[in-house]
């Protein structure tokens, strides 16, 4: 039987922001939005005030189903380690940001001492330990599981390289949280990360759960909460292969903190004269980058981005002094608004900043090779051109009225003849209005093509 | 080392395919674990597949008359990334011209490679030649 309301619950680091919806004609229809501050000691009691506005009276199941998500406690922190950098490092990455999860540090070859004092230091949550094709590389491979066994690390070590030597590998991580499962990279160059994936959305999960006060509302909702970055890119899954017109897109979700590119196009699709070296990269990919914010961020991006945010500057006039000391302020006290005209461009400037750059990482590059017979190319990671949609979410680039910010991650102004980023050339630009995407992600799991539907149905046009 | 995993490519900016779909299937049915990169690879790629597959031996291959510049250089990084037994094989159109089988032959012995071939090669030979020379370096 199909319930008559449906709510949705997301119980984010600072907002804890829910919807009642009605599933009506293979869509829902927003009923009533509430939000209140995220209760960081008690999740539980944010969570109970979202869900008494949105249907007063609803205690329980009986009432109405409520599906949630949870990114409070920062997301998952992994630790990727590989052999090469270019083969099972790389892939590691994939299948960490695809599970959800945000990479802290990356290690290849044989792990230092230092790296040993620094991982020790760190403490993700799951170390991502992979490396060699099965029957490959096992040297390396065993003593790094011997450096980790003996290691004083508390975190969870998930093994997914050379399945040959897993049983040594496990044994030598005896008293360890650990687990093995199915190798990243079985052949050079064959990507398998679903299994890996699997184990980090379970533990994941887990670790939710163990959340301050989580355990009290699974235990009323009656259902485990997702992971909100992994719901969404369950949500991205279910648009690019339901909704006519949207087998190719783009979604770009920026906060405070991070820039997450989503992007839902094959990676290589071949033609005259082209080769693609290096890794064939999957249908759905997602990064996250961890410099690139408006808030929490704001310092690093300002540095990483410095080139490209003083000739904004420069182009509208305006002081590199006055923003400097923005910069300060809003990462010394992340919840301020912009006020007053330049406040509002220099935020303008930082989101199309952090779209450029994460648009730029995401994506991989064509470059000319010249022969005697002509030239011909050769690609490396990502083919974005095919991509006709982009989608902004996130509070910024839910409520913005600009297009400009969200095509800068076409990249306009870079010129380079003999190697050029393979960015959406002129896609049509959306807001998710409302914000409701990781709402709709929750239900994506148990409504896919009603949440997909709802998704592409609620955007808002932006005119360029 | 692993002994029967080899990697097997086409390097620098050759397109030439033929010679290495044979090569590959050559020495698959001869009892080798192939890892083939294709055409167009580069020196780094040689070595970051030769490192994931513990691979015994890389051969080479270049057709199109630049072998000497895109070779150059490549026993040392293998050196430098921790590969310090691997075989080199490399054999092709090495360059470009007439210049005496011989002198070819020295140069890429200097470069460091363990044995260079001509086009002409009989494979059964170099297979011999390969078992034997990974017996060899597996030895202690
Ligand atoms: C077909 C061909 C092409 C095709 C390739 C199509 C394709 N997808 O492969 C096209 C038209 C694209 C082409 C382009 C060019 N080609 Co061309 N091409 C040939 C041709 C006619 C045949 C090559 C072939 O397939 N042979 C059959 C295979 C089975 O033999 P193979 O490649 O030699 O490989 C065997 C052996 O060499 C050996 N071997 C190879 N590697 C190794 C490695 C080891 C370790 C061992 C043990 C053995 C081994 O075993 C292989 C299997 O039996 C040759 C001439 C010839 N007859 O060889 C010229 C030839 C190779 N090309 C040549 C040239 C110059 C070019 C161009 C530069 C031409 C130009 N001016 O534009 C471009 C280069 C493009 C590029 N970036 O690579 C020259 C190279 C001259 C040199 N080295 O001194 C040749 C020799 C022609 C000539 N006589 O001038 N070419």
């Amino acid at each position: 039987m199909t319930p008559s309301a449906l709510a949705s619950i997301d119980i984010g680091s600072t907002y804890t922001k829910g919807a009642l919806f009605a599933l009506e004609a293979g869509a829902f229809r927003l009923l009533s939005r509430a939000e209140t501050p995220t209760t960081a000691d008690n999740l539980a009691v944010g969570f109970g005030r979202v869900r008494e506005k949105l249907g007063p009276g609803g205690r329980g199941p009986e009432d109405f189903p409520v599906y949630l998500s949870s990114s409070a406690r920062g997301g998952l922190k992994i630790a990727a380690l590989g052999l090469t950098a270019d083969l099972t490092l790389s892939i590691a990455r994939m299948a960490a940001y695809s599970a959800g999860g945000k990479i802290v540090r990356t290690y290849s070859y044989e792990l230092a001492a230092d790296e040993i004092a620094g991982l020790e230091a760190l403490q993700p949550d799951i170390i991502l330990f992979t490396g060699g094709t099965d029957g490959g590389n096992s040297a390396v491979v065993l003593r790094n599981a011997e450096l980790l066994g003996r290691s004083s690390t508390a975190a969870f070590i998930l093994y997914a390289g050379n399945a040959k030597v897993r049983d040594r590998v496990l044994a030598l991580l005896d008293g360890k949280a650990a687990a093995a499962t199915d190798n990243v990279m079985p052949e050079v160059g064959t990507i398998q990360i679903e299994p890996a994936r699997e184990v980090i959305r379970k533990i994941f999960l887990k670790r939710i759960v163990d959340g301050k006060g989580l355990s009290t509302v699974v235990r009323e909702t009656g259902r485990d909460p997702w992971p909100t970055p992994l719901a969404v890119f369950e949500l991205v899954r279910r648009i690019g292969a339901s909704q006519p017109g949207w087998s190719d897109f783009g979604l770009v979700d920026m906060g405070g903190a991070t820039t997450d590119f989503y992007s839902h196009t094959e990676a290589f699709t071949g033609g005259d004269s082209v080769l693609l070296r290096g890794l064939h990269e999957p249908l759905l990919k997602r990064t996250v980058e961890g410099d690139l914010g408006l808030r929490v961020s704001a310092a690093a991006l300002w540095e990483s981005e410095r080139a490209y945010l003083t000739s904004r500057l420069a182009a509208a006039g305006r002081s590199i002094e006055d923003f400097d000391a923005y910069i300060h302020r809003v990462s010394a006290q992340p919840e301020s608004r912009p006020e007053g005209g330049a406040e509002r461009a220099y935020d303008e400037m930082m989101a199309a900043a952090c779209v450029r750059a994460a648009a730029l990482r995401h994506a991989g590059t064509l470059s000319r090779v010249y022969t005697p017979q002509g030239g011909f190319h050769v690609q490396r990671g990502k083919d974005l051109r095919r991509i006709t949609r982009l989608i902004g979410t996130g509070g910024y680039l839910s409520r913005t009225e600009n297009a400009a910010i969200l095509l800068e991650a076409c990249a306009p102004g870079q010129a380079d003849a003999d190697s050029q980023p393979l960015l959406p050339v002129s896609p049509a630009a959306y807001a998710d209005e409302g914000y409701l995407f990781p709402l709709l992600a929750n239900l994506a799991g148990d409504y896919p093509d009603a949440a997909a539907r709802t998704a592409v149905g609620g955007l808002r046009v932006l005119k360029g | 080392m692993n002994p029967q995993n080899i990697v097997l490519g086409v390097i620098g900016a050759d397109c030439h395919s033929v010679g290495n779909k044979i090569l590959d299937a050559y020495f698959s049915e001869a009892g080798f674990h192939v890892t083939n990169l294709g055409v167009m690879v580069s020196q780094e790629e040689f070595i970051d597949a030769a490192v994931e597959t513990d691979a015994a031996a890389i051969l080479v291959s270049s057709l199109y008359g630049h072998g000497e510049i895109d070779c150059e250089g490549l026993r040392a990084k293998c050196i430098e990334r921790g590969l310090d037994r691997i075989l080199l094989y490399v054999g092709g159109n090495l360059v470009v011209g007439k210049t005496p089988y011989e002198e070819v032959e020295k140069k890429f012995l200097d470069m460091g490679f363990n044995r260079v071939f001509r086009p002409q090669v009989d494979l059964a030979e170099v297979v011999k030649m390969l078992k034997a020379d990974i017996a060899a370096a597996s030895r202690p």
